[in-house]
C-alpha cells in the first residue's frame, strides 16, 4: 500500500486547502478514500453524526501534479484512511505560500499521512515544514460501509438562493428555534419556516429555478405548486452553510418529503453532497 | 393562518401601521436599549417610544418620531403593548446585521390591537420574511419625575471621549461614581474594583466638553450593572448629556443619527445607589 | 519612585506588561538605580522574565531614596491601566508612575488627548526581590534572529501546544512539537519545522544539542519582540540547563529565562571546550528523572547592586564576573549544575501546598528574606544554602 503525491501550483494548493477546510468544519473525523483518479472525503450516516452524511469527490488531476498510489491489492486498488480533517486543514494552513507540497503515506509511530511543504525563506535554503498526521487504515472488509450514498427518489429538486442570504436568515432563526421546516416546489419557490410559542417566522424565496428533471426521479404527474418539506435540526443546517469557504458554481437541494434534504454543491474541481435527515 | 406574503389585511384593520425603507433606522436604536428581554412599546401620533426597565432603578427609552417613518398611521391616541425585544431584534435583522452598500431591508410593522400578535413584513432583494410575535399586557412605566427644573448639574460631552472611558470601566467595581462640580475635578467617573480604584477626569475646558453647567459639587454612586448597558447607546450616539437632579437621579440623553442622518434620542434614567454629598 | 514616560514609550511599557502577563500572574515592580525592573515568574516557577528599563527610557526618572521600594501586584490590574493597546499611541500623551511604599501608594496617571486624565491607584503587596541568576555568555549556543523569523516559526504549531523541542547542529535548527504522554503520541499530529543557519543574524553552535521547553513562554516574549522589532537572541546548551531569550537596545534589556527538560541518557557532546559536571544525581523526593536545570534564586537585597563579590568556584568553569550595572546578575555556570540543593531551601512562599510541576522543576527554591545577621555576608550565605544538601551530590564541593 503506497501513496505519494505532489502539488506544485499555489492556486491548486489554495483550492485543495479550501475543500479540506470545508470538510473540517463539517465533521471531526471522516474517511479519506484514495483511488487512482480521485480522492473522496466521506462521512457515513451514523447516529453519532446525528444522521447526517457527506460525500465529497475530487478529481486528483485538478489538484496534484504527481499522484501515485498502490492500493491494498491489485483487484482492490484503493486506500481507505480514517483521519481528523482538522489536522489536515491545520497542516495546509501554514503552507499556503509553499513552493511545493508533498504528501506521502508513511509509518511513523503509527500510520501517518505525512505532508512536507517547502517554504520560501530569507536565505538560499528553503524552510521545510513536515506534518505527520496520524491515520487509521480501514481494512477492506469494512469498505462496504462507505459506498456512495444512493440518491433517493426525491420529490422536489431546486436551485438554492444566494448562500449568504440563506445563511443570514438561518443564523437568526437559530436564535428563535431548534427546528426549521424547509420546503420547496417545482415552481422555483422555497420557504424556510420556524414556529414556536412565542414567534413564527417564514422567509419566502421565489424564482429560484429547478434543475431539469432527469427522468423518473420526479413523478411527472406531480403538481408544480405542491411543496415537499422536511423538518430539520437548524444547527446541522447552519453548520453546513457556515462550512462553505467559497461559493459553489451550482448549489441545489433535493427534498424527499418528510424524510430528508440532500444538498448538492458543485465547484469547478470538486463536488460535495450532504444529507440531512428530517425529524418527526 | 396561511402565509401569503402579498396580501395583508388591509390597513383599515390595523390600529398601527408603520413603514420604513431601511429597517436599520429602527433596529439600531432598539439595540441601544436591548439589555433586557422585554420592552414596552407605546405609539402615539408623535411616534414610537420604546421603554426597557431594570429592577425599578433603571429605565431606558428610545424615541423614534413619526417623521422618521415613511408611513406612520395610528387609529388611536395611544397604542401600547409589550413584546420580547430580543426576538423582535432577531426578526428585524433577519437578513443579517451588517450593511451591504446600496442594499436595504424594508419593513412594514402592523398591529391589530390588544391580544393580537405584532406582525412584521420585511423585504430585501425580492425575498420576503413574515414574522408574527406574540404580545403581552403592557405594564405602566416608572415615572422618575426627573424634571428639567430640578437639574443641579449638567454637561454635554462628545460621545467619542466618554466611550473610551466606558469601554475601560473596571467591571469588578460594583458602582460607578459620578462627580460633577464647578471646581476640580469638574466631571469625574470613578470605579472601586478588586485591583484598586480608577478615576477618569474630564476638565471643563476640554474640547470634548460642549456644555458645562455645574452649580454644586455632587458625588453620586450608581450600580455598575445598571449603567454598563448604556455603553451601547453611547457607541451609537454622537453627543451625550449628563444631568443629575437634587436627589442624585441621573439622566443620560444620547443624540443618535440614523443611516439617513436623521436625529433620534435615547435616554437612560438611573437611581443613585447611595447619596454621597460633598459640600 | 516617580517616573514619567511619554509618547510611544507608553505603548512599549504596556506591551512589556502584556508580554509578562503571558508568563505569570503577578508583576514584580522594582525601581533600581539603574532603572525600573518589571519581573514575573510563572506559577510552577520554571520561567522567569525581566524587563529592565534604563533611566533614559523615561522623560524623567527619580529612583527611590531607600532601596526597599519593591512591590508586586496582580498583573491584570496593571493591564487594566493600559486597555485599548492599539490606540494607546494615539490617545496617551504622557504616563506617570509613582510608587511610595510607606504611603501605600502606587499610582499610574495617564494624560490623554482632549484633557482627559486617567488615574489608577493600584493595590499591591510588599514583596521580596525576584531575580534569577543565569549565565548567558556561558552558554554553548547562541542564536540571534529577527522576531519575524520566530513568529513565522511558532505559527506552524497550534496555540494549544505546550512544549516544543529544538535541536541544533552546525547547519540548521529543527523545531518539533513535543508530546510527553505515551497515549497521546499515537493520536497527535507531529510537526517539524526546519530553518537553515543562514536565516539567523547570528548562529553560534558549539554544542549539538536538543532542548525541550515551554512554547507558551516563547510566545509571550514574541508578543513584545514583534512590536519592538528588536532581534531576539537565544542562549542555551544542554538539556536541563535553562535557556535565556534576550532582547536589548540602548534603553531596555529584556531577559526571559526558561527551564528546559533534562533527559536521562541524553548523549552529551564533548566537542565544546566547556566541560560540565556529569549525570545529575538523584537525591530527594522532589527529584525525578525528568527534572533538572539549575537556576538559583537570590534572596535578599539585590536592587541595582553591581558590587557583587564573585561567587565561590565549584568545578570547571570559571565564574563569570559581573557585567556593568544594568546587566542581570550573573554567576558561575557551575552553580547551575547543582540540583540537589532543593531540599534545603524549603521555604515555600506562595506555592507551599503545590508539588512542583513534574516536568519542569521550579527554577526558584522559594524566596527567603534575609535576616539582619545574614545581610553582611549574604552572597555566600545564599550559596551555602544552595549547597547544603551536597552530601547527595557527586563530587561537588561545598563552598
Amino acid at each position: 500500500m503506497r501513496f505519494r503525491a505532489k502539488i506544485l501550483d499555489v492556486g491548486c494548493l489554495n483550492s485543495f486547502t479550501r475543500v479540506v477546510n470545508t470538510i473540517s468544519k463539517l465533521t471531526k473525523t471522516c474517511t479519506l478514500r484514495l483511488t487512482a483518479d480521485n480522492l473522496y472525503f466521506m462521512l457515513s450516516d451514523k447516529v453519532a453524526n446525528g444522521g447526517v452524511s457527506m460525500w465529497c469527490e475530487l478529481d486528483q488531476g485538478n489538484f496534484f501534479d504527481e499522484f501515485q498510489m498502490e492500493g491494498v491489492a491489485s483487484d482492490a486498488n484503493e486506500i481507505y484512511l480514517e483521519l481528523v480533517p482538522e489536522n489536515l486543514s491545520r497542516a495546509l494552513r501554514t503552507a499556503q505560500n509553499a513552493k511545493s507540497l508533498k504528501a506521502k503515506l508513511t509509518k511513523k509511530h503509527c500510520p501517518c499521512l505525512t505532508l512536507a511543504a517547502e517554504l520560501p525563506s530569507l536565505s538560499s535554503v528553503s524552510r521545510v515544514v513536515t506534518h505527520d498526521i496520524p491515520v487509521d487504515v480501514i481494512p477492506r472488509k469494512l469498505w462496504h460501509d462507505f459506498r456512495e450514498p444512493t440518491v433517493p427518489d426525491f420529490d422536489v429538486s431546486i436551485y438554492l438562493p444566494p448562500l449568504k442570504t440563506m445563511k443570514n436568515v438561518i443564523d437568526r432563526m437559530k436564535n428563535l428555534s431548534n427546528f426549521l421546516v424547509l420546503e420547496a416546489n417545482r415552481s422555483g419557490q422555497m420557504n424556510l419556516k420556524i414556529e414556536t410559542d412565542l414567534v413564527s417566522v417564514s422567509t419566502h424565496f421565489r424564482d429560484l429555478g429547478n434543475p431539469p428533471c432527469d427522468g423518473g426521479s420526479q413523478g411527472a404527474s406531480q403538481d408544480l405548486e405542491t411543496m415537499a418539506q422536511a423538518r430539520v435540526d437548524i444547527k446541522k443546517l447552519q453548520q453546513f452553510l457556515s462550512s462553505q469557504q467559497v461559493n459553489p458554481s451550482k448549489a441545489m437541494c433535493n427534498i424527499v418529503d418528510k424524510k430528508m434534504v440532500h444538498f448538492v454543491w458543485l465547484h469547478e474541481n470538486a463536488s460535495l453532497q450532504y444529507f440531512i435527515p428530517a425529524m418527526a | 393562518m396561511p402565509l401569503s406574503t402579498q396580501s395583508d389585511q388591509g390597513d383599515g384593520q390595523y390600529v398601527l401601521v408603520a413603514s420604513l425603507d431601511n429597517v436599520r433606522n429602527l433596529s439600531n436604536i432598539l439595540k441601544a436599549i436591548a439589555f433586557k428581554d422585554h420592552a414596552l412599546f407605546n405609539a402615539t401620533p408623535n411616534g414610537l417610544k420604546v421603554t426597557v426597565e431594570d429592577s425599578k432603578c433603571l429605565q431606558a427609552n428610545a424615541f423614534i418620531q413619526s417623521e422618521i417613518f415613511q408611513e406612520f398611521t395610528i387609529q388611536e391616541d395611544s397604542v401600547s403593548f409589550q413584546v420580547n425585544l430580543t426576538v423582535l431584534l432577531d426578526c428585524l435583522t433577519i437578513f443579517g446585521g451588517s450593511t451591504v452598500p446600496g442594499v436595504t431591508t424594508a419593513l412594514r410593522l402592523c398591529y391589530n390591537g390588544y391580544g393580537y400578535p405584532l406582525k412584521l413584513f420585511l423585504e430585501e432583494g425580492g425575498v420576503v420574511t413574515v414574522c408574527k410575535i406574540n404580545t403581552q399586557e403592557p405594564e405602566e412605566p416608572i415615572d422618575f419625575e426627573f424634571c428639567s427644573t430640578n437639574v443641579t448639574n449638567k454637561v454635554i460631552l462628545q460621545s467619542d471621549s466618554l466611550r473610551e472611558a466606558f469601554s475601560e470601566l473596571d467591571m469588578t467595581s460594583e458602582v460607578l461614581q459620578i462627580t460633577m462640580s464647578p471646581s476640580q475635578p469638574y466631571f469625574r467617573l470613578s470605579t472601586f474594583g478588586n485591583s484598586g480604584n480608577a478615576h477618569y477626569d474630564y476638565p471643563k475646558d476640554s474640547d470634548m466638553m460642549e456644555l458645562f453647567q455645574c452649580t454644586k459639587t455632587q458625588t453620586n454612586r450608581y450600580k455598575m450593572s445598571l449603567l454598563k448597558p448604556s455603553t451601547k447607546a453611547l457607541a451609537l450616539s454622537c453627543k451625550v448629556s449628563v444631568r443629575t437632579d437634587s436627589q442624585g437621579f441621573l439622566s443620560l440623553q444620547y443624540l443618535v443619527r440614523n443611516d439617513d442622518g436623521q436625529i433620534c434620542f435615547v435616554e437612560y434614567y438611573c437611581c443613585p445607589d447611595e447619596d454621597v454629598e460633598e459640600e | 519612585m516617580d517616573c514619567i514616560l511619554i509618547g510611544s514609550n507608553v505603548k512599549v511599557l504596556a506591551k512589556a506588561v502584556q508580554s509578562l502577563s503571558r508568563l505569570g500572574e503577578e508583576l514584580y515592580l522594582e525601581p533600581q538605580e539603574n532603572g525600573l525592573a518589571l519581573r514575573t515568574v510563572n506559577s510552577s516557577r520554571s520561567a522567569y522574565a525581566c524587563f529592565l528599563f534604563s533611566p533614559l527610557f523615561f522623560q524623567k526618572y527619580t529612583p527611590p531614596k531607600s532601596s526597599t521600594q519593591r512591590c508586586k501586584m496582580v498583573i491584570k490590574s496593571v493591564q487594566a491601566v493600559f486597555k485599548s493597546l492599539s490606540s494607546l499611541e494615539k490617545t496617551v500623551e504622557k504616563c506617570r508612575i509613582e510608587l511610595d511604599i510607606e504611603k501605600s501608594r502606587l499610582t499610574f496617571t495617564l494624560h490623554c488627548k482632549h484633557g482627559l486624565l486617567k488615574t489608577h491607584n493600584l493595590s499591591f503587596q510588599d514583596s521580596e526581590s525576584l531575580q534569577a541568576v543565569f549565565d548567558k555568555e556561558g552558554c554553548a549556543n547562541t542564536l540571534t534572529a529577527q522576531p519575524k523569523l520566530l513568529v513565522d516559526t511558532v505559527l506552524h504549531f497550534p496555540p494549544s501546544l505546550e512544549e516544543v523541542r529544538v535541536s541544533v547542529n552546525d547547519e540548521r535548527v529543527l523545531f518539533r512539537n513535543h508530546v510527553e504522554d505515551e497515549a497521546e503520541q499515537s493520536k497527535a499530529m507531529m510537526t517539524e519545522f526546519c530553518l537553515s543557519a543562514e536565516e539567523f543574524d547570528r548562529f553560534v553552535v558549539n554544542m549539538h544539542t536538543c532542548i525541550t521547553f515551554c512554547l507558551k513562554e516563547l510566545r509571550g516574549l514574541l508578543v513584545f519582540a514583534e512590536s519592538s522589532g528588536l532581534p531576539v537572541s537565544l542562549y542555551f546548551d544542554e538539556p536541563g540547563r535553562p535557556m535565556v531569550l534576550s532582547l536589548t537596545d540602548s534603553v531596555l534589556e529584556v531577559n526571559f529565562v526558561l527551564a528546559t527538560l533534562s533527559e536521562e541518557g541524553q548523549p552529551r557532546n564533548h566537542n565544546s571546550n566547556m566541560r560540565r559536571v556529569s549525570e545529575p544525581p538523584i537525591t530527594d523526593d522532589f527529584m525525578n528523572d525528568d527534572v533538572d536545570y539549575i537556576i538559583a534564586m537570590e534572596a535578599g537585597e539585590l536592587a541595582g547592586d553591581s558590587d557583587w563579590p564573585e561567587p565561590p568556584r565549584h568545578a570547571l568553569t570559571p565564574p563569570r564576573l559581573h557585567g556593568a550595572a544594568g546587566d542581570q546578575q550573573e554567576s558561575s555556570g557551575e552553580c547551575e549544575d547543582e540540583d540537589g540543593q532543593q531540599g534545603a531551601v524549603e521555604t515555600p512562599v506562595e506555592e507551599s501546598g503545590r508539588p512542583p510541576n513534574k516536568k519542569f522543576r521550579s527554577l526558584f527554591f522559594g524566596s527567603v528574606l534575609p535576616t539582619p545577621s545574614q545581610m553582611s555576608n549574604r552572597t555566600l550565605q545564599s550559596q551555602e544554602v544552595l549547597a547544603s544538601d551536597s552530601e547527595d551530590e557527586d563530587g561537588s564541593p561545598s563552598p
